[in-house]
């Protein structure tokens, strides 16, 4: 999959950037801090994901004083080229058209573009707490199957009309309704179990091979999920409901399910999160990102455009070759983007492109 | 913009309708103004005797002109089937079909802790007296296919099958005349679920 060429409007700090011809393999931005690299990568990004991972919701990448954001470019992917157009009002729905037909769903844009961003803000699924790294499966159940966006937020909705339930429950025994939302909650928790777990076990062994290849060591990715994933996914939901059902009726809340879930992830057999250094834990949340690349590749037959903010700063000089070997690697299969602050890691790439005030300028161009 | 006196106390009103914005409402009240009289006398007409005649059917909890509405009054229809809808509204989509032989029992919502509503709030009690009193032996379950009212159907069913009747649920799949391209995976996968042998 490749991006032919990519134009943004009014997103973040970029009033109107256009990059033409993007050639195939490794594509870099530099510049110094604050100028618009990440944003500019960010807007690519748009493309896929209509929003952004750095904030809830979608206004942060309308610049300053204009109604909306728009990014359009165009992808080439084996299911042909496809003309992609995202505008992003303030307040409101965005808007996403596909070869200028519009589209109601992102799944319906998803099925031209397909993308996985690596950012600094990745560290979080390392080190933050569990609910980022169920944000992290989550995403890369999207990533990998585009028709699945509903099944965190369904679930969602069950839990909370379900932990409404036990919260207003007053005096002895069970709510009435309780089993009925208990049935519930159990289709939509195995759902969402079940795809979480294909996704892990997908993206786990190709996370823990790229850093192997980039670190030398090993990293273990495990899915730990709140239900026992051994045996019937259905019953082991219902029968731990059981166990726990007078402890969830006096703390008034829903205990069980993957809303408790985890992912476990360890480098050199100890626990990453408190253990492995910072070099460690970035270098596994990029791995994780470049692992759901992979799998990507693996699902649909062709790699995702790869982005990658600012990979290099965290990592030692031998990691930083070798994660550069990785990234050239890659970009044999697919675009990879990299964005750097140091001229110093630039490295071979296809294009260069200098990025300041929100404007970028080909290297080597007139 | 605020308007004088009695067009804006029309405006105000008809913004409390459900579904009219205050751009809707606005439109209406000025539509009602310069219509000629007897026009707006005849919605207001309505609307009182509306209010004052219509009830709520005691067997069903349909809309009902009088005690019982007009399908429990309907000797023809089958008393031994019941459909289970949410609203009125709901009864008068399959009413229109004309599918149902039975009869309906409108629970008067779904069971949604998040919006206040619970079991005790439908009219769910008055479904089983139903059930026993006039020796139901199927219940069709028509409540809306979205999670609260499945989550009602669940409920509803687990009270019924004691009694030993027949407990049924509208199936969900493929719109007719659709096309498969564009149903969502869960439609799908629900209309694979409930596949038949041909």
């Amino acid at each position: 999959m490749r991006l032919a060429w990519v134009e943004l409007r009014d997103l973040r700090n970029h009033r109107h950037t256009v990059l033409e011809d993007l050639p195939d393999g490794l594509l870099v931005f530099v510049g110094p801090n604050g100028e618009g690299k990440t944003n500019l990568l960010e807007g690519i990004f748009v493309l896929y994901a209509v929003g952004t991972p750095r904030a809830a919701t979608a206004e942060p990448l309308v610049r300053r004083g204009c109604e909306r954001a728009y990014a359009r470019g165009e992808v080439a992917s084996a299911q042909g080229r496809a003309l992609i157009e995202v505008e992003i009002p303030r307040r409101g729905a965005a808007r996403m058209r596909v070869n200028r037909s519009p589209v109601r769903r992102r799944r319906d844009l998803r099925r031209h573009v397909r993308a996985v961003l690596a950012s600094p803000a990745d560290l979080g699924i390392v080190v933050g707490d569990p609910a980022r790294r169920r944000g992290f499966l989550d995403e890369a159940v999207v990533a990998l199957q585009p028709a699945a966006d509903t099944l965190s937020s369904a679930y969602d909705r069950v839990l909370r009309q379900r932990n409404r339930l036990l919260k207003e429950h007053e005096g002895g025994g069970a709510p009435v309704g309780l089993e009925a939302w208990n049935e519930q909650l159990v289709v939509a928790g195995t759902a969402l179990t079940r795809a979480r777990a294909a996704a892990v076990a997908e993206v786990g062994p190709a996370a823990s091979e790229a850093f192997e290849r980039i670190t030398g060591s090993a990293l273990q990715v495990r899915y730990a999920s709140n239900v026992p994933t051994d045996g019937d996914l259905e019953e082991g939901f219902r029968a731990r409901l059981a166990e726990r059902r007078d402890d969830e009726i006096a703390r008034r809340t829903t205990l069980v399910g993957p809303h408790r879930d985890d992912l476990d992830l360890g480098v050199r057999e100890l626990r990453a999160r408190g253990f492995a250094s910072h070099g460690e834990s970035w270098g596994a949340a990029l791995c994780l990102r470049l692992g759901l690349a992979a799998a990507i590749e693996r699902a649909i037959g062709e790699a995702p455009l790869v982005l990658v903010d600012d990979p290099y700063s965290g990592l030692d000089p031998e990691r930083r070759v070798r994660l550069g070997e990785d990234l050239r690697a890659r970009a044999d299969r697919a675009q990879v983007v990299v964005t750097v602050a140091d001229e110093g890691h630039v490295g071979e790439a296809s294009a260069v492109w200098e990025i300041r005030a929100g404007e970028a300028r080909r290297r080597g161009a007139a | 913009m605020a308007y004088e006196g009695p067009i804006q106390e029309l405006i105000d009103e008809l913004a409390r309708l459900p579904g009219i914005g205050p751009k809707s409402a606005q439109r209406l009240a000025f539509w009602l103004v310069k219509a000629p009289p007897d026009e707006a006398k005849r919605l207001a007409e309505a609307i009182v005797r509306a209010k004052e005649r219509i009830a709520f059917c005691r067997e069903c909890g349909n809309v009902a002109e009088g005690d019982r509405c007009r399908i429990c009054r309907d000797a023809s229809r089958d008393p031994t089937q019941l459909c289970v809808v949410e609203e009125p509204t709901d009864a008068a989509t399959l009413e229109r079909a004309g599918l149902i032989k039975g009869r309906y029992h409108v629970l008067g919502g779904a069971i949604s802790p998040l919006d206040g509503v619970g079991p005790e709030d439908l009219r769910v009690q008055e479904l089983l007296d139903r059930v026993e009193r006039d020796g139901v032996r199927e219940v069709i379950v028509a409540t809306n296919p979205n999670l609260e009212g499945n989550a009602t159907a669940m409920y509803v069913a687990a009270l019924l099958k004691p009694l030993g009747v027949r407990v049924t649920r509208l199936a969900s799949g493929l719109p007719v005349g659709g096309d498969l391209e564009y149903a969502d995976e869960v439609t799908l996968s629900q209309a694979l679920e409930g596949r038949r042998e041909m």
